[in-house]
């Protein structure tokens, strides 16, 4: 149980078995949506294309939405965080138990999990929208919603990239595109910024350390995996396709990573552990303490995210 | 005459209970909201919440408990052993290795996740089956149960391996599907679910003399005109499958099926007609207010059903095991 | 009415039948007992019947019809079996207990019975046992537990009656109730077919005795002819004397006290 906590809470729950089909669908439909669009543009006032949007459930977003809902439930950290980010902050209504950045989320009301949400409580709370977590278990909820008349937009933030789409559609349906063009443009022009400070310097090789009993660690699949690269580091398990592998300690060993990163708790864990002793990071001091608020998922903050990682990887660096 | 009174008596608060369960839960509404809501009118979310949440769930509420509260009566008397329920004999363990396969293969959608629970069940049915078969004891109803815990036993050493490889979400999904819980219910499952009580609830009704004599013991049984071995296999397949189909709407609904049995023994039942037909509605009573209590013990968060129910069954067992000593 | 021809029973791991070309018949109207050591196949010959063993070879006819073509409900409503040893579960009122037995005689939706039942109470007044309707069967001493079976087996009904070992736990009197009772059943027109070891009582309430040896007829026939010392004391290996009862002018056996290894029998 510790260890789906510990997922949940700096993991921000990547699914590793993404599906391809809702995101081929969706890319097809944007890439004919875009084709039909530029040829209507041309003066055809006959052919409208319908506004069709599909989210990350697959399930369409429905043609007429409106566009500024006053009441919107988000439950999820990631996407509370963005639209705070956005401005449209003062018009939550209710939020999960974990939302607690920003601070003034923690005004909003909460409303239970954000994993198999209370329905019911949601409901009471009157949103014109809702927006949940993409993840299987959410597909009952989202149903239940929609059957009460209510919008529902299902998105998932695993990687950069989703971040990005993610605030376009989330802006879009929100009303505060402009914003979001905003918040990506800062995020994107950080991260930038630091790829090009990083870029000529020595990669060192990093543990990413997530969870000790049993081993997790971050793999190419992961949105921490983009950051660390983007700061300049190497992940020893860039091999491992899936988001969150489980790794033996022989194996780490082995690998013998320069630098390990890990939480306050997870800090202190390894090092009082003598079996982790045997990793010469650990034995000569180069664990390094990463902000897990600030790095558990893309958000607005990715860019200073990515600075943060960088300033462990290569003390003094000027960002 | 005194019996009927009691049973009238326990059907009211039965329905009482239920009506507590549209009544109450995370968002406080009156009395005349839930009524003009039971209607279609009101307030949109009100009748939403009312007619698309609290009422299928309820009515899933006490299909499950039904369902239990029969299987578990009439494979108590078929086993000849107080302590026999159904998820003993392999179907929880097969339920949730079909349940955790589908959610570990990404298939854990609405519809898939009961077909996989439902099929794991009668594969591990089947095996027990097979198993006891193979083992020469056609009409030993020990031998049943033996064949049953090492395939509970089997699929639970499946799960482990399973969810030891899965990825936290997987396994975060899976555990909370075996908790057991009725707040995804749905008209269509309310439906199907009623179909196979209905069916399975009038089978065993009409075997249930047929337990009365089995619970005499092979001999006696055979006596009496009742083929033991065949009997005992078609009420462990008949309950057994019916408390699949409870599996696969709720999840692991734990000792409903354990516990009922003995709550209408308590109250001076003895024939199984009775016996079924009162560990339907005791059952239903049980699995309704725990689900009641799930809901309004911590809001908004809910307690897996799973757990209230043991929480809620445990001392009336105690209660009846002090009773029998 | 129930007629063993040829019988044969093997149980599965065994090397030898545990009934062995076994033929014998027990009609309507007569008490016909079968007898002998532990293990010479008796409960085995009851286990057939019930259809729990399968017949090896030969058959079991009842009224001329083979067993194994009659539907069992069918037997059940003809034959009353009381087997060696039965134990409950869940406990029962005997009066409720009684009641089951008239099962092969009612469908799935049969009324429950009531307290009242003409059946169940003749069935309590000829056991013996009409003032133990309303105690619980968990609460009955042994010889009470017998004696509430077979008054499950009498309200069966039917017209064969079937008791192995009936009277283990019973005191003089209740057995010598039983076996009258038995002999009563008999003169009314019912097969009464009793496995027992009270040699004794089967010589004086039996019109046959069929004894039984590791799986085969060792004798057969009427008390005077196989109560006899010498065929006894072969088949029981202890040595044994057999007067004839004054009182009730039936052969009476007499075990003697073991003089050392087997030896032969000296009179009468």
């Amino acid at each position: 149980m510790r260890s789906v906590a510990a997922g949940h809470l700096l993991l921000g729950d990547r699914c590793p078995f993404l599906r391809p089909a809702p995101r081929l669908r969706f890319l097809a439909l944007l890439t004919a949506f875009v084709a039909l669009g530029t040829l209507t543009a041309c003066g055809d006032a006959h052919r409208v294309a319908p506004a069709l949007e599909v989210d990350d459930f697959g399930d369409t977003i429905r043609a007429g939405t409106r566009t500024n809902p006053a009441r919107i439930a988000s439950l999820n950290p990631a996407t509370t965080e963005l639209l705070f980010a956005l401005g449209a902050g003062p018009r939550l209504v209710a939020r999960t138990t974990w939302d607690v950045w920003p601070d003034a989320a923690r005004a909003v009301a909460d409303v239970g999990p954000g994993l198999r949400p209370n329905v019911e409580a949601v409901l009471a709370r009157h949103p014109n929208l809702v927006v949940l977590y993409a993840s299987a278990e959410n597909r009952v909820a989202a149903e239940q919603l929609r059957a009460a008349g209510i919008s529902v937009i299902a998105l998932r933030t695993d990687k950069l990239a989703d971040f990005v789409r993610t605030s376009r559609e989330l802006g879009r349906a929100v009303g505060e595109s402009a914003s979001a063009a905003t918040v990506i443009d800062t995020m994107q022009r950080t991260l930038a910024r630091v790829r090009a400070a990083t870029l000529h310097l020595e990669h060192p090789t990093v543990f990413w350390h997530v969870w000790d009993s049993p081993i997790y660690t971050i793999g190419a699949g992961s949105f921490l995996d983009e950051l660390l690269t983007i700061a300049g580091g190497t992940n020893i398990y860039a091999d491992r396709t899936e988001p969150s592998p489980q790794v033996s300690l022989e194996d780490v060993i082995a690998r013998d990573p320069r630098i390990i990163l890990a939480g306050a708790s997870g800090k202190s864990s390894l090092t009082s552990s003598p079996l982790w002793q045997s990793v010469r990071a650990v034995r000569e001091h180069r664990v390094f303490v990463i902000d897990t608020n600030l790095v558990g998922r893309p958000s607005v903050r990715a860019g200073e995210a990515a600075a943060s990682i960088a300033r462990l990887l290569h003390p003094g660096i000027e960002l | 005459m005194r019996a009927a009174l009691l049973w009238l008596g326990i059907a009211l608060v039965v329905l009482a209970l239920a009506i507590a369960a549209i009544a109450y839960g995370a968002v406080p509404l009156s009395a005349h909201a839930v009524i003009d809501a039971i209607g279609g009118r009101g307030d949109a979310v009100t009748v939403a919440i009312v007619r698309t949440l609290r009422l299928p769930r309820a009515v899933l509420a006490l299909l499950v408990g039904a369902g239990l509260g029969m299987a578990g009566a009439a494979l108590q008397g078929a086993l000849r052993n107080a302590l026999a329920e159904p998820y003993l004999l392999g179907v929880s363990g097969g339920a949730a290795v079909g349940a955790v396969a589908a959610v570990a293969l990404g298939a854990s959608g609405p519809l898939m996740l009961p077909l996989a629970s439902f099929a794991g069940a009668a594969l591990a049915i089947g095996v027990a089956l097979g198993v006891a078969r193979a083992s020469g004891g056609r009409a030993d109803p020990r031998v049943l149960l033996m064949a049953g815990v090492i395939v509970g036993a089997f699929a639970n050493a499946a799960i482990m391996v399973m969810l030891s490889n899965a990825p936290p979400n997987a396994v975060r999904n899976a555990l909370w599907w075996m908790m057991g819980s009725v707040a995804d219910a749905g008209w269509v499952t309310v439906a199907w679910l009623a179909v196979y009580v209905a069916l399975g609830g009038a089978l065993l009704l009409w075997l249930a003399r047929e337990i009365d004599i089995l619970s005499l013991g092979e001999e006696s049984a055979a006596a009496l005109g009742v083929d033991a071995a065949r009997s005992s296999r078609s009420i462990f397949l008949i309950a057994a499958l019916l408390s699949a189909a409870t599996v696969a709407a709720a999840g692991l609904v734990g000792f409903v099926g354990l516990v009922v049995p003995h709550l209408v023994r308590s109250v001076g039942v003895r024939r199984h007609r009775a016996l079924i037909a009162g560990a339907a509605l005791m059952g239903a009573g049980l699995v309704v207010s725990a689900d009641l209590v799930a809901r309004l013990a911590r809001p908004p968060a809910e307690l897996p059903l799973g757990a209230v129910t043991a929480l809620l069954g445990v001392p009336f067992f105690l209660v009846q095991l002090r009773r029998l000593s | 009415m129930i007629v063993f021809d040829r019988t044969v029973i093997r149980y599965p791991s065994a090397r030898t039948a545990a009934v062995n070309e076994v033929s014998f018949a027990a009609p309507r109207g007569a008490v016909t007992a079968v007898v002998g050591p532990n293990g010479s196949g008796k409960s085995t010959l009851v286990r057939a019947l019930l259809r729990l063993t399968p017949i090896a070879a030969g058959n079991i006819a009842i009224d001329g019809a083979d067993l194994t073509h009659l539907d069992r409900r069918t037997v059940a409503q003809h034959v009353a079996v009381v087997a060696q040893r039965e134990s409950l579960v869940f406990p029962l009122p005997v009066w409720e207990y009684v009641a089951l037995g008239r099962h092969p005689h009612e469908g799935p939706w049969a009324a429950a019975p009531s307290r009242a039942d003409a059946a169940i109470a003749t069935a309590l007044e000829r056991a013996g046992i009409a003032e133990l309707g309303d105690r619980s069967t968990e609460e009955l001493s042994g010889g009470e537990w017998q004696r509430v079976r077979i008054a499950r087996a009498l309200a069966q009904g039917g017209e064969a009656f079937v008791l192995d070992e009936p009277t283990t736990f019973l005191d003089i009197a209740h057995e010598m109730a039983m076996f009258e009772l038995f002999a009563r059943l008999a003169h009314d027109g019912m097969a009464v077919l009793l496995v027992s070891h009270q040699l004794n009582l089967v010589a004086r309430f039996a019109d046959t005795i069929v004894l039984l040896h590791r799986g085969r007829v060792a004798a057969a026939g009427t008390p005077a002819d196989v109560m006899r010392a010498s065929v006894l004391e072969d088949v029981y290996e202890w040595p044994l004397l057999i007067t004839r009862d004054p009182a009730v002018g039936a052969p009476a056996l007499l075990p003697l006290r073991n003089r050392g290894p087997r030896s032969p029998s000296q009179s009468p």
